[in-house]
């Protein structure tokens, strides 16, 4: 099905796709104005790599705009030394630890990625992401450092490991550690960096490690089940085997027709495993205030619960990497803007999910157990069903949610208007349809 | 620690369903305290394999709760400091019956364990005391209790509990505490799993009524007796005792789960899978309730569906069990899937 087809088949995508496209204002809009020509090149790489992140970064408000840009890039870059498989090991370990040493040069720069790596740009240009680097704030200099530094040495382990090269990860605890070093790392520091500008409740940090950890979790869990198809095809794979092995001899057995079934149920089970991170994720959104930061957290983990329905129970996973559409995409990334419609998109999903499961899954009733347990902690969160004469109970996550849907309701004027100006516009344009059409009549 | 073991128990209602599950519990306790037990029926002669206690351990006291003579004698022969009140007739009694052995023998049972200088008095309340027809989400012990009750049962369980609560009196060493425990199942239990391999068998399991988004509480039987541990030891422990006195707590399996997923699963592990569910939604369900439990009537036969059943089904009647887990140390550790499985097992066995 052609977009344009997909759209009109799908009005509520459309009118989102409409007001995102024509009447949502983006946040923080002077910044490009202002930024030197070294600048505007990192941002050039950024759109480069990767254009949806580079979208929801530039919103970001001044204070962490381009601290999350140079961080973002920095991974980038160790990404891509890590992912280039031209490059010997021999040479690509040393890079990798010593990654974070890199940043304190003057400048540094690396072109031994092969010639067809789309991202080595980031590398050959590294010196200009180097003079932004050491212009920001020197707290900022210092997580990204410091993430760097884990997630290089990290890399390289699993270069070395050759069980891990051999035959994947096996238990689910390897599958979580290595989700750690992939993502969990990256909400660490971007999480450090919220709360040291203040953007985020202080708690958020020291005291719920595994808040941040199950973000990223969330995130990088829901693409390795979707990639399953382009990972085998790349002769890798990052499901557990503890999990697999529970309905098939070999990893790439589902891919064969007859095992169509079987790997539905461990798609299904990974999506369990997967779900259990969403607790985390609600309670780290309702502790985000500032407007583009909260944006920024949201936009990712709806596009994930997005994806996981659709990966839930779906053959289609064995041979493609499926991929929510552009539509349903602009209507997240309206909705997300508050908590409450965080909250709605997952409770929507996660009811899609409940629906589809058959009883004959060996997961049923455990998904069904999961699915139950957010609903009952969404409910904690709000406490809307009180009956008359009950206080709401003063918990952590009550009081974290109240000073959140303040925050909400700033914005659901901004949302009222862009509906205001949606069904003006959309009520002018049918007027001068009509119009035209009885004229010529 | 010494100060909260159990040395004697008695168990009034011990011979029931969840009865036989406390005497399994106490006496997994090292050391193993005496335990009695108290009830109008005696112990089953056959015991299902689910359990591993030793009847001949255990001493029966047989007699009326209502009749103080009966109960006194119990106590004084067995010298127990922890009384377990989980003696209640089964829903869908007479009216009679509920008064008689919630209210009546509550009220004697307080009054001689008193006199008798017991220690602790733990009753088994019921999470339905809050029902009053309204959807229950996440409740806690600050819901009220209706002042309109739901039926007859929950009413008489409302004031047994509240009796049991008022009689909480430390300063004369009587201590008591209430557990509301919320949908029981396991092996014993003639209503939840019975009930619906009995629908299973109708061939009625492929129809679901309701859209399924409602949220229950099943407790394993075998919980709720740890439970009853818990709240025992807490109240012998001076340490403790005081937080826990006197006070109500909500007894789950802590896994609220949508009503028809746990049916089907009963189902399935049944080896019982509908490839096709037909659903009725709820007013639509309720009409039908009302037509069949006319034609009933003219036929004089058990209605199968009646608009009290269709409203039970489609109602939120779920729990927040934080102050348990935090007051009592519960935790349950039997999951649903193994309570499902253990009471198909026991069915199984044909007792």
């Amino acid at each position: 099905m052609g977009k344009v087809a997909q759209l009109l088949s799908h009005p509520l995508e459309l009118k989102a796709a409409l007001k995102l496209k024509y009447l949502r204002k983006p946040l923080n809009p002077d910044a490009v104005a202002k930024q030197s020509a070294n600048l505007t090149e990192c941002y050039k790489l950024l759109t480069l790599t990767s254009r949806s992140f580079a979208a929801v970064i530039m919103e970001l408000d001044t204070e962490l705009r381009n601290a999350v840009m140079i961080f973002y890039l920095v991974l980038r870059a160790l990404d891509t030394v890590e992912d280039d498989m031209t490059i010997d090991p021999k040479i690509k370990v040393p890079i990798l630890r010593e990654f974070d040493s890199k940043l304190d040069l003057e400048s540094w720069s690396f072109d031994g990625n092969g010639p067809n790596e789309k991202d080595r740009a980031v590398l050959v240009e590294f010196p200009c992401i180097l003079e932004e680097y050491h212009k920001l704030k020197p707290e900022y200099q210092l997580v990204i450092k410091e993430i760097t530094g884990k997630m290089g040495n990290g890399m390289a382990d699993y270069i070395l490991d050759e069980n891990f090269n051999l035959n994947g990860l096996q238990t689910v605890s390897d599958y979580d550690l290595y989700c750690h070093y992939v993502a969990g790392l990256v909400g660490d520091g971007l999480t450090q960096l919220l709360v040291l500008a203040g953007f985020g409740s202080k708690d958020l940090y020291e005291e719920n490690v595994h808040l941040y950890e199950d973000m990223g979790l969330f995130l990088q869990k829901t693409n390795i089940i979707r990639d399953y198809a382009e990972d085998l095809a790349d002769g890798r794979s990052f499901w557990p085997k503890e999990i697999w092995s529970l309905y098939a001899k070999n990893l790439s057995d589902f891919a064969k027709p007859e095992n169509t079934q079987q790997g539905i149920f461990c798609i299904n089970h990974l999506v369990l495993n997967a779900m259990t991170h969403i607790e985390s994720v609600l309670h780290y959104l309702a502790s985000v205030h500032e407007q583009s930061s909260f944006q920024f957290c949201a936009i990712p983990q709806v596009m994930a619960i997005a994806t996981l329905s659709l990966v839930f129970a779906n053959p289609r996973v064995m041979h493609e990497n499926v991929k929510i559409r552009k539509g349903t995409t602009c209507y997240l990334i309206l909705k997300s803007r508050t908590l409450r419609g965080c909250v709605e998109i997952f409770q929507y999903y996660l009811r899609d999910i409940k629906k589809r499961i058959t009883v004959e899954d060996p997961s049923y009733l455990k998904i069904n157990i999961q699915i139950a347990k957010i609903e009952q902690y969404i409910e904690s969160m709000y406490q809307e069903q009180l009956p008359l004469g009950v206080k709401p109970k003063d918990t952590l996550i009550y009081k974290k949610v109240l000073d959140r849907t303040e925050d909400d309701a700033k914005v659901t004027l901004i949302e009222e208007e862009e509906e205001f100006k949606f069904n003006l516009s959309f009520t002018m344009l049918l007027t001068i349809v009509a119009a035209v059409y009885f004229y010529s009549k | 620690m010494s100060s909260n073991e159990i040395q004697s128990v008695l168990l009034i209602g011990g011979a029931g369903f969840l009865g036989l599950h406390l005497i399994q519990q106490f006496s997994e306790l090292k050391p193993q305290p005496k335990i009695h037990v108290f009830d109008v029926r005696p112990l089953p002669d056959r015991i299902s394999k689910q359990f591993s206690f030793i009847p001949s351990e255990i001493t029966f006291h047989q007699g009326d709760l209502t009749s103080p003579a009966d109960v006194r004698k119990a106590i004084e022969t067995s010298g127990a400091e922890i009384v377990v009140h989980s003696a209640s007739p089964m829903h869908g009694n007479s009216q009679e019956i509920y008064e008689k052995v919630n209210v009546k023998g509550t009220k004697n049972l307080l009054t001689v364990s008193k006199q008798c200088r017991v220690k602790a008095v733990v009753y088994t309340s019921s999470a339905g005391v809050i029902f009053n027809g309204q959807d229950v989400h996440n409740a806690d012990e600050t819901w009220p209790i209706p002042e309109v009750p739901m039926d007859g049962y929950n009413e008489t369980k409302a004031i047994a509990e509240e009796m049991v609560l008022s009689a909480n009196d430390p300063e004369d060493d009587f201590l008591t505490i209430a557990l509301r425990p919320a949908g029981i199942f396991g092996p014993g239990d003639r209503q939840l799993v019975p009930g619906l391999r009995q629908v299973a068998k109708l061939g009625q399991s492929k129809f679901q009524i309701g859209d399924n988004n409602n949220l229950f509480d099943w407790t394993y039987a075998g919980n709720v007796a740890d439970a009853h541990v818990l709240a025992a030891q807490k109240l012998l422990d001076p340490s403790s005792a005081k937080g826990v006195s006197g006070e109500a707590f909500f007894i789950t399996n802590d896994t609220p789960t949508y009503f028809w997923a746990l049916a089907r699963t009963v189902w399935k592990a049944d080896g019982h899978i509908d490839k096709r569910v037909i659903v009725l939604n709820r007013p639509l369900a309720i009409a039908a309730g009302y037509l069949s439990q006319f034609f009933s009537k003219l036929l004089k036969k058990e209605p199968g569906l009646t608009p009290f059943r269709v409203k039970i089904v489609c109602a939120y009647r779920y729990h927040n069990i934080s102050k348990a887990k935090e007051l009592l140390g519960y935790q349950p550790a039997v999951d649903i899937e193994e309570g499902i499985k253990r009471t198909l097992k026991w069915m199984d066995e044909g007792l």
